[in-house]
């Protein structure tokens, strides 16, 4: 029987793993990049969710119903995110994310 | 009298009529007010004769007619009215008046261009005055009090062309209104000491000494300020004087016979809390004696006929407040009805000459009317016999009561004030009389007047009629049915007639007219060798005792200087600090703020990061 993997490490990947999105999303100036780091972050948190469900939850299958609506819902989102660099590529031939200032004062 | 509440409902009604259809009727719709008052002194005298077959003697208090009118919380009010002899003395004299005056202005306005709005306010007038003497509770009271003085305006200002007609309804509106706060006040604190608007309920507190007496006394003066700014008692009298600038029969029905006299009816309605309070009386009793020698004075000198007469009415209201300030209800209701009837008839024959000489009432420019104009003459002698005091004429009785009242009461004062008074009273009328009526005439227009139409003498003729009879209602030698009828509750004390007041006040009254017919038809000593004499004291009283010239400083300096600082405060505390203040910090906090919107995306996230990061720091370590 193959032992479970401890709760301590399940936590550690998903801090890492929310590290690298966030230095992403920080860091990238491509905006799909961007958006490929906010997939990442929202992926350490199912995996939180499934570790949490799984070890202090009274029915793990919580955690891992939560951890299925996260990723239809960050489906949708990355749907509308690349919609939304799709048009903003169209007008400026460009998704660099430093150049999108419109709304600075 | 279920039906006493149609009295002032006619009129009301009329009002609204004619406010929207008067100008399509023909002569302004005179009819429809003239019928809606002759209803209501046909319910009047219903209600009168109603009250007389009753036991006069227990007839007193709140009629049956009585409704809810407000329920809010605690407080609830109820439209009622009040049926008793007083009110319906009131309501009699009202309504009769109001009816002779409208006929004649039905003559005297002819060809007016605003005739319908002259009708309708008089309406509206009348069912005004006829609420306020109904009112059973504090809050119509007030309302009908400012709603007569609102028609006042309206009337003073009726030919607002004239900019003296303008600034006279001003001056009237804001001359009445420093009492009129006097009032509220006054009724406020009626409320807050007894927590009731109702008149009864006040007087049954005030029976059993609920009420502290500083209470009382400072509602009571509160209260008479009101009267003394509406019955225009020294030193709110200026006002009257002015108000001549309306038409005559305005003159005649509000600032002679009935709006004038709501002072002196407040007073007597709220007698027993008059009584209550020594200080007030004295008040009362003080300045209506002032009132009545001062105006007295200023009628010597004053050559506009009206403003004689307007002079005069203040004196006779100081006349029936020091009545009430000696405790006699009844002499001072007695003097109100006969004055009513004599002063609105003097009024009407100023009015009748005005109209037969294009509306000449400089006395020194009038004179040998007598010849032309018969009947008023006839009439305004009556009239002015009855003012003065003449034996066995209206104004005998009444004043005879008045003087007795003072004199058994041990006024000394007053008593002489009143008696000087009564021979100052037949001179000033005797002046005018001679100056108008007799002698010859002194300009084209007195030369070429032309006899008043039968409209204007018809009035005329009735109401000298009253003037000669009404006093004798009052008269111990018919039993003093009068006196039998508007008893007061809390009469101070009965009185009867001494035999010395009347020979004093006769003597007075006979020594001003001869005095008079001395000065002014025989020239013995002219007139203006008496001037002459009289030298600085012609001066002062020519210039009203000084007493506009005095508002007028005060205006002046403290009014003006008042609200000189008030404008400054409000410009640059409220307008600069505040309301320029609040914009400046907004805007200057938003250009202070704008500066963190970078429009760049890793800035939000950092800041967001960053927040969260507290968020969770300060939880944890909250524990």
């Amino acid at each position: 029987m193959i032992e479970a993997v401890p709760l301590e490490h399940v936590v550690l990947l998903a801090t890492i793993l929310f590290g690298i999105g966030l230095y992403g999303v920080l860091s990238r100036r491509n905006a799909v990049a961007v958006l490929m780091a906010v997939e990442l972050m929202l992926n350490a948190v199912n995996i939180n969710f499934i570790g949490f469900g799984m070890y202090l939850a009274p029915d793990p299958t919580v955690g891992q119903i939560i951890a299925i609506f996260v990723i239809t819902v960050a489906a949708a989102e990355v749907a509308l995110g690349l919609a939304i660099v799709l048009q903003i590529f169209r007008r400026k031939s460009n998704i660099n994310v430093d150049e999108l200032d419109l709304l600075r004062w | 009298m279920s039906l006493a509440w149609l009295i002032p409902a006619l009129s009301v009604a009329a009002f609204v009529l004619l406010t929207f259809a008067g100008r399509r009727m023909p002569g302004g719709g005179a009819i429809v007010s003239l019928v809606a008052v002759a209803a209501g002194f046909g319910l009047a005298v219903y209600g009168c004769l109603d009250l007389w077959a009753a036991d006069v003697e227990v007839n007193v208090g709140p009629g049956p007619f009585a409704m809810d009118f407000v329920n809010a919380g605690d407080l609830s009010l109820q439209l009622g009215m009040v049926i008793d002899s007083l009110s319906i003395t009131m309501l009699l004299i009202v309504t009769f008046l109001s009816f002779v005056i409208q006929l004649y202005s039905v003559g005297y306005m002819r060809g007016d261009p605003r005739i319908h709005w002259f009708f309708a306010v008089v309406a509206l007038f009348t069912a005004a005055m006829l609420g306020l003497v109904l009112a059973n509770n504090l809050i119509i009271l007030y309302v009908s009090w400012e709603l007569v003085g609102l028609c006042s305006y309206l009337l003073i200002g009726y030919w607002w062309e004239k900019p003296s007609a303008r600034e006279a309804a001003k001056k009237a509106f804001v001359t009445t209104r420093i009492g009129d706060v006097g009032l509220l006040i006054g009724i406020l604190v009626l409320f807050k000491a007894t927590g009731s608007f109702e008149i009864d309920q006040i007087f049954a507190q005030l029976r059993v000494g609920a009420i502290p007496g500083e209470t009382v006394t400072l509602a009571a003066i509160l209260m008479f300020l009101g009267a003394m700014g509406k019955s225009g008692q020294f030193p709110l009298h200026v006002w009257l004087p002015d108000a001549m600038e309306g038409p005559t029969p305005v003159s005649a029905l509000i600032h002679a016979a009935t709006m004038v006299t709501a002072g002196v009816y407040l007073v007597a309605r709220m007698f027993p809390l008059f009584v209550a309070s020594d200080v007030a009386m004295l008040v009362v009793l003080t300045i209506g004696t002032i009132t009545a020698i001062l105006a007295a004075l200023l009628a010597l000198v004053e050559t506009d006929m009206k403003r004689v007469l307007a002079y005069s009415t203040i004196s006779q209201l100081g006349y029936m407040m020091f009545a009430l300030g000696t405790g006699s209800v009844t002499a001072a209701m007695l003097h109100l009805g006969g004055h009513a009837f004599f002063k609105a008839l003097l009024f009407l024959g100023a009015g009748a000459v005005m109209h037969s000489t294009g509306g000449i009432v400089d006395i020194n420019r009038l004179g040998g009317l007598r010849r032309k104009m018969p009947v008023t003459t006839w009439t305004f002698v009556i009239g002015a016999l009855s003012l003065a005091g003449f034996p066995l004429l209206s104004g005998f009785w009444s004043k005879d009561l008045i003087l007795s009242s003072a004199f058994d009461g041990g006024h000394w004062v007053t008593f002489v004030v009143g008696v000087v008074t009564a021979g100052l009273t037949a001179f000033y009328m005797f002046r005018v009389i001679f100056r108008v009526f007799f002698g010859e005439a002194r300009s084209d227009e007195a030369r070429n007047a032309h006899p008043a139409e039968r409209l204007l003498t018809l009035p005329l003729v009735v109401l000298a009629f009253f003037a000669v009879v009404f006093g004798w209602l009052g008269s111990q030698l018919v039993g003093d049915p009068f006196g039998r009828f508007v008893f007061a509750v809390e009469q101070v004390e009965a009185h009867g007639e001494s035999i010395w007041v009347i020979v004093a006040s006769s003597a007075a009254a006979i020594a001003g007219i001869l005095t008079a017919y001395s000065v002014y038809q025989r020239n013995r000593p002219p007139a203006a060798s008496i001037r002459a004499a009289a030298g600085g004291i012609h001066t002062f009283l020519a210039k009203s005792a000084y007493i506009d010239a005095m508002y007028q400083w005060m205006i002046d300096n403290v009014s003006l200087g008042l609200a000189a600082f008030v404008a400054v405060f409000d410009r640059r505390v409220v307008n600069d600090a505040g309301v320029d203040g609040a914009g400046a910090s907004v805007r200057l906090s938003g250009r202070t703020l704008r500066r963190s919107v970078t429009g760049l995306l890793y800035n939000y996230a950092a800041l967001m990061v960053v927040g969260i990061l507290a968020l969770a720091i300060g939880l944890v370590l909250a524990g």
